[in-house]
């Protein structure tokens, strides 16, 4: 144990209690989720209130009948409606005098697809609480379908590859940016690659929830959607940053600044090389994911500079 | 801003009746989104609100759904909880609608009738309450605006009964009852604090609070599933007498009743009854007046509680008439009726075969005129007296 925490101190202060997720829980093997879950129920602490929908997380956060898989009080709901439960909860613990940290815990495909309302909605509201959406590019509990949130020309059970089809014919929606500017109290993205970083965040997260609305975008590749070995989804959380696909950065009251410096950035296709969803790209195709995930970072780059902070990367 | 600090009367519309008696039975979050013909309900209870009389959170939601998932929400963290829609607000509910009803969670909202999408009528009809009746939420309709403060009251009391649980609508008519301005007595708020005071002293609701490890809404599998649908029904079925009961409770303490689940006027006499529901019931009183001092022996069946249906105290008072008409301001599609009659229809081991008429008015703020109800009586006296008669009539 004391080896364990020599190795990885930083991200062991950040832990509130032991694990509260039961083990052998039914993830598929390799599930990055799984390791989302943990980590944030270990970061935030055993009094969080979990709200979650059907989903890849549903089967060990729902539970089954009286059973569970975990010790969180949890609240699941529609898909349509974890902003706006998740806003009830944390208004009637106001109106009782409760101190509550509620944390909603939902796929992209729910956070910018069907849910995206009563996100929206309880951001504008500024409700107290915070937000995770583990990003895993699509419907990957229903079989892999497309979500707004599945990059360009990856290919999925709904846009799959053929004698026409090139998989997803436009990119993603820049969800993180898109709930930046709600101009909540904090925005953050995090990836499993980074948890020194990701922890930092989720603390920050818990006090900002005090004041409002916080909202973290997590990077969470899907083993069997995307097409890769069970062994090497924190590698590519890893190449994710190091492409600049998924830049990890964070705005505080307005405030943009990128959390991670990535000094001389690799190819997109180093990501996408590794990835089965990615496989039939051509090298025309690459070039418009390089110019996406380019036009992204100049993107936050300027809203860097516009807001003149520092990076302490 | 004035507000009711004693019992007295103000000449309040529908509308203005259900926002005071929200108010006045202390909701801890209030979930708002307006719609036509609902929206004054909403912005009375902003104004409560925003002059410090209404203690509550009053979350200005961006859509139905979410009002409704607030709401149930509030209800689950252990809070009182209230909102109120219409027409298309109503079925964008829909899917919150039955998780509210699954987690027996006892919101208590308030719907005001008016034709759902398709043909786009900013008219009445009571189309809306008919989609959302196999949602599990108890319905209860009601036919005036003192009525809508009373029924309001009680459905606080009923949903967070103890043996009961369960989400509860009040339906009245949009622009018939939502923009009536009657004269309706407010209650002191001692005296509705006192009439709810009894919810405090049953055995607690399982709540979900920080550091309790409590699921809400685990994954029903099999024999789970069907155990809590089981239970649901048997709670539906403890509404009846319940509201039975929660009626009577209410005129000892304000001097008003309303008979439950249905309200029977003019009934033990008659050869032939006429069953209706709404603001049309009142029209309907008045020609069953006037129809009995020219000697035809009808009575009257006002529906309160839609869902359960009242099958027992319906068929009771149906039992021995000689023909009976049902008048539906909306349509069972695909039965080529109405569904107050489809669902009367449903009595009929009870009541014995007798002639029944289905009565299509009222649709689209078309008004179901004292002509009209007197043209359906006749009707029914004539298929009384053994004469053919048509079994569906859409009036005008």
């Amino acid at each position: 144990m004391a080896e364990q925490r020599k190795r990885q101190p930083k991200v062991c202060d950040y832990y509130q209690n032991e694990d509260q997720f039961s083990p052998g829980v039914a993830f598929c093997s390799g599930c990055a989720l799984e390791l989302n879950l943990r980590f944030v129920s270990r970061v935030l602490g055993k009094d969080i209130i979990f709200v979650g929908t059907p989903s890849c997380s549903a089967p060990v956060l729902h539970g089954q009948n009286v059973e569970a898989w975990h010790r969180h009080p949890y609240y699941a709901c529609t898909m349509t409606g974890v902003g706006s439960s998740a806003s009830g909860l944390t208004r009637y613990y106001q109106k009782a005098g409760i101190e509550a940290t509620v944390v909603c815990h939902t796929g992209d495909g729910c956070s910018q697809d069907v849910g995206f309302q009563a996100l929206s909605g309880a951001a504008e509201r500024n409700e107290k609480m915070i937000y995770i959406t583990y990003d895993n590019e699509g419907y990957m509990n229903t079989g892999i379908q497309r979500s707004s949130a599945t990059p360009f020309g990856a290919s999925t059970s709904t846009t799959p590859t053929g004698q026409v089809g090139r998989g997803k014919n436009t990119g993603s929606k820049n969800m993180p940016l898109v709930m930046a500017m709600h101009d909540i109290p904090y925005v953050a993205t995090a990836s499993l690659s980074h948890l020194e970083d990701y922890a930092k965040k989720l603390a920050k997260a818990k006090e900002k929830a005090k004041e409002g609305f916080a909202y973290l975008h997590v990077f969470c590749p899907c083993v069997v959607g995307w097409k890769i070995p069970t062994d090497s989804s924190i590698q590519v959380c890893r190449d994710a940053v190091r492409t600049n696909y998924f830049p990890l950065w964070e705005m505080e009251g307005g405030d943009f600044r990128m959390t991670q410096k990535v000094p001389n950035p690799k190819a997109v296709e180093e990501l996408t090389k590794t990835v089965g969803k990615f496989k039939h790209l051509k090298a025309e195709e690459l070039t418009v994911l390089q110019e996406q995930v380019d036009m992204r970072l100049r993107h936050l780059q300027a809203l860097c500079a516009a807001t003149a902070a520092e990076t302490d990367a | 801003m004035t507000v009711a600090s004693a019992r007295e009367t103000k000449v309040l519309t529908g509308n203005g009746a259900a926002a005071y008696a929200a108010m006045l039975c202390r909701p801890d979050v209030v979930a708002a989104y307006p719609i036509t013909p609902q929206s004054e309900v909403i912005e009375q209870l902003a104004k409560f609100h925003a002059d410090g009389v209404l203690d509550c959170e009053y979350v200005t939601v961006e859509g139905e759904n979410s009002a409704q998932n607030v709401a149930c929400a509030a209800t689950m963290a252990g809070g009182r909880a209230y909102t109120a829609t219409s027409s298309y607000g109503l079925v964008y509910m829909y899917d919150a609608m039955f998780n509210t009803a699954g987690y027996r969670a006892p919101v208590v909202m308030i719907n005001v009738n008016r034709e759902p999408p398709g043909i786009h009528a900013v008219c009445s009809g009571q189309q809306d309450m008919i989609s959302v009746r196999d949602s599990g939420w108890v319905q209860l309709i009601v036919e005036s605006c003192q009525e809508i403060m009373d029924t309001t009251i009680m459905a606080f009391r009923l949903a967070e009964d103890y043996d009961i649980q369960l989400p509860v609508i009040v339906n009245y008519d949009g622009y018939y009852l939502s923009f009536l301005a009657e004269s309706v007595e407010i209650p002191f708020q001692q005296e509705v604090d006192d009439y709810l005071a009894v919810l405090k002293d049953q055995p607690p609701r399982p709540v979900l609070r920080p550091g309790v490890p409590l699921g809400c809404g685990s994954h029903g599998m099999g024999m789970g599933y069907v155990e809590l649908r089981k239970k649901h029904m048997a709670a539906m079925e403890r509404v009846k007498p319940k509201l039975e009961e929660i009626d009577e409770e209410f005129e000892r303490a304000f001097g008003r009743s309303y008979s439950g689940q249905v309200e029977e006027y003019r009934t033990g006499d008659a050869d032939i009854v006429l069953v209706t529901s709404g603001s049309a019931v009142g029209t309907a009183r008045t020609v069953v007046d006037a129809k009995r001092e020219e000697g035809v022996k009808v009575g009257l069946v006002k529906i309160r509680l839609f869902r359960p249906f009242p099958v027992q105290r319906l068929s009771e008072a149906l039992k021995g008439k000689k023909a009976i008409g049902v008048l539906d301001r909306s349509i069972a599609f695909g039965w080529d009726c109405g569904p107050l009659y489809q669902e009367t229809r449903g009595l009929t081991p009870e009541i014995g075969i007798v002639p029944m008429l289905s009565f299509i008015d009222g649709l689209a703020n078309m008004d179901i005129t004292e002509e009209h109800i007197g043209w359906m009586i006749d009707d029914i006296n004539e298929a009384a007296q053994g004469r053919p008669y048509q079994q569906v009539r859409w009036l005008p």
